[in-house]
């Protein structure tokens, strides 16, 4: 672009001010917010009700499984009892949704431990996992997105299209199978195993998975922001910022980056799901304590009640994430519509 | 040859072909290699973990077996099984997703709706495994859960296009003529509805080709002794310091699948693209 060349001139009016929709629109807003609102709650509901039906449906009966063969019929009941099985169906998802208020989603069927207690110390690890992937996504993906929609080349373009296109289709776990082969063998980066909890020493265990998750991460941000950067490339009002010679960094910023964060903002947050499941691979691979292991190793076990607490709280994240995106999408670009 | 006899090829050819390609001869690959190859695929030899070389193309694995040929006797395990993956959600959410958007029950409507809405939230890979851990590890339950989970995508997708190709002309010019609903149904509105959730498909399928390969990385898909790429993975893990041919060339083997798929739609999206802006 040319706005580098002519950089003296100093804009004294915010341009993008002027795109904002007028107060008048106030009301419609706060009553489609509300509606997003209470359609993420009614959504979170469902979540609730589908991971509580997952443990009713399963063919066999977990309490069984649970005491093993040589259970006496006795026992069965008792354990029936204590764990409420005994109820009709809808009074069993009465206690468990009340309970989920007072913080309680029931016990382990095997080792007697609470699912709240296991949450509690193992999603902060798979958190961190996301938190890192996110950011050094978002890090990668502006330049990248940035340098192709600036250069018109259709080469450049379509090299991106290509290579973004491969780089999903390779496989998270096979990609950090080579990296600890790599970075954990050749190079000794990586720790081979353990894990320390405080934030800054726990980065040496967490650097290679998140990496590993940009890789399912960027392409699909960076052709995102590249499309939402190329509608804004034709807006009138980058023309204008090119005329009137703004600085480069601020020519970048509030003129190109800043009305194409949008959709990128939405999307990021719908991506949360994507990379849950990816994170949890990567837990396995790299053996770090994070609730994707808890999963596996509960799912191996057949401990229903872990499985529905874990999948459970995934499907709230994800609800209240993107409840989170929609509204910050909405507060970044107010020309976008709440859907 | 004259510059007016050269034919212009449509953009997009490139990725088609190329994609197609890379899928035919994989599974060309898949069908001939077991069947005329040296080896069998589940012979167990004392020949354990020989590198690569003349005899054994990609090495042995633990037992001695012959990785060239667990590598190619997959394919068709794994390949199959995301297609069915596939296909299976896509026909069920396409016919719910159109009648959904065609129905003016606005009860049922929002019910289901909110039901697609709820599935939709769950992590992808998370819910695969929380039902696949119910139903029991397997090919079948990988199938079935992968379709339990993802039709209620295609639905969302079929939903919101159904709505507009309702109201299109031919629509209502087909209920005019007096065509009887279900005809109107299958020959007008599903047609057009699933160009959309076709083109869905074709991204998700290598999306899926990832899942099954990662589910039975996990422990969660056939049972040994079938190669399968991730199970093979999973063995190779153990000892790729060791063996690194066990775990790279299945994971080399998934990649080309997905990239075949991948390029194979890009290609494709482009085409279209270029059809529609004429």
């Amino acid at each position: 672009m040319a706005s580098s060349a002519i950089n003296k001139g100093k804009p004294t009016e915010d341009i993008l001010v002027e795109q904002r929709v007028p107060d008048k629109n106030r009301i419609a807003l706060r009553r489609t917010l509300i509606g997003r609102f209470v359609r993420s709650l009614t959504v979170a509901f469902w979540v609730m009700f589908i991971a509580f039906s997952l443990l009713r449906f399963s063919p066999g009966d977990p309490i069984r499984t649970a005491l093993g063969t040589d259970a006496t019929e006795e026992q069965v009941i008792a354990m029936r009892e204590k764990y409420g099985l005994d109820q009709p169906f809808f009074v069993q998802f009465y206690d468990y949704f009340t309970g989920f208020f007072g913080g309680n989603l029931g016990t382990s069927f095997f080792s007697e431990r609470e699912v709240t207690e296991v949450l509690r110390m193992h999603l902060p690890v798979t958190l961190m996992i996301i938190l890192l992937s996110m950011g050094a996504a978002v890090m990668i993906s502006i330049p990248i997105a940035l340098s192709v929609a600036l250069s018109r080349r259709p080469a450049v373009t379509y090299f991106f299209r290509t290579s973004t296109s491969i780089s999903l289709a390779i496989p998270g776990f096979f990609l950090a199978l080579l990296g600890l082969l790599l970075f954990g063998t050749v190079f000794t980066w990586v720790p081979a195993a353990g894990y320390e909890g405080n934030f800054p020493s726990n980065l040496k265990y967490l650097w290679l998975p998140a990496l590993v998750n940009c890789f399912s991460l960027v392409p699909i941000l960076s052709r995102v922001l590249h499309s939402s950067l190329m509608d804004t490339l034709g807006e009138e009002f980058v023309e204008t910022g090119v005329i009137r010679g703004v600085g480069k960094l601020k020519f970048y910023w509030s003129y190109m980056l800043r009305p194409s964060l949008a959709p990128t903002v939405v999307l990021v947050s719908y991506m949360v799901g994507i990379m849950i499941g990816g994170t949890v691979v990567m837990e396995m691979i790299f053996s770090l304590p994070g609730i994707g292991r808890e999963l596996i190793d509960a799912v191996s076990t057949r401990d229903y009640a872990i499985v529905q607490g874990i999948v459970m709280i995934f499907g709230l994240i994800v609800v209240f994430t993107s409840f989170i995106g929609d509204l910050l999408g909405y507060l970044l670009d107010r020309r976008v519509t709440l859907s | 040859m004259s510059k007016k006899g050269k034919k212009v090829r449509p953009e997009g050819t490139l990725g088609i072909i190329t994609g197609a390609g890379m899928m035919g001869a994989i599974l060309l690959a898949g069908l001939l290699i077991p069947w005329f190859g040296k080896y069998d695929a589940n012979e167990i030899s004392s020949d354990q973990l020989l590198s690569p070389g003349g005899t054994h193309y990609f090495g042995t694995d633990m037992l001695g077996r012959d990785v060239f040929t667990r590598v190619f006797d997959a394919v068709f395990v794994d390949i199959g099984t995301a297609f069915a993956g596939v296909l299976i959600p896509l026909t069920v959410g396409t016919i719910v997703g159109t009648l959904l958007g065609i129905s003016r029950n606005r009860r049922v409507n929002s019910f289901i709706g909110s039901l697609i809405d709820g599935i939709n939230a769950f992590p992808f890979l998370i819910f695969v495994i929380a039902l696949v851990s119910f139903l029991g590890a397997g090919l079948s339950s990988i199938i079935l859960a992968l379709s339990l989970v993802n039709w209620a995508r295609y639905a969302r997708i079929a939903r919101t296009r159904a709505v507009v190709v309702n109201q299109q002309g031919y629509v209502e010019a087909a209920r005019t003529l007096g065509y009887k609903p279900t005809r109107i149904l299958f020959r007008h509105i599903i047609p057009n509805v699933s160009s959309e959730t076709r083109a869905y498909a074709l991204s998700d399928f290598t999306i899926v080709i990832i899942a099954v390969a990662a589910l039975s990385f996990l422990g969660l898909g056939v049972n040994p002794p079938q190669a399968e790429w991730g199970a093979m993975i999973k063995d190779g893990a153990n000892i790729i310091t060791l063996a690194w041919w066990t775990a790279v060339f299945p994971g080399l083997a998934i990649c080309w699948a997905g990239i075949s798929v991948a390029i194979f739609s890009e290609g494709l999206t482009k085409r279209i693209g270029e059809g529609s802006q004429q």
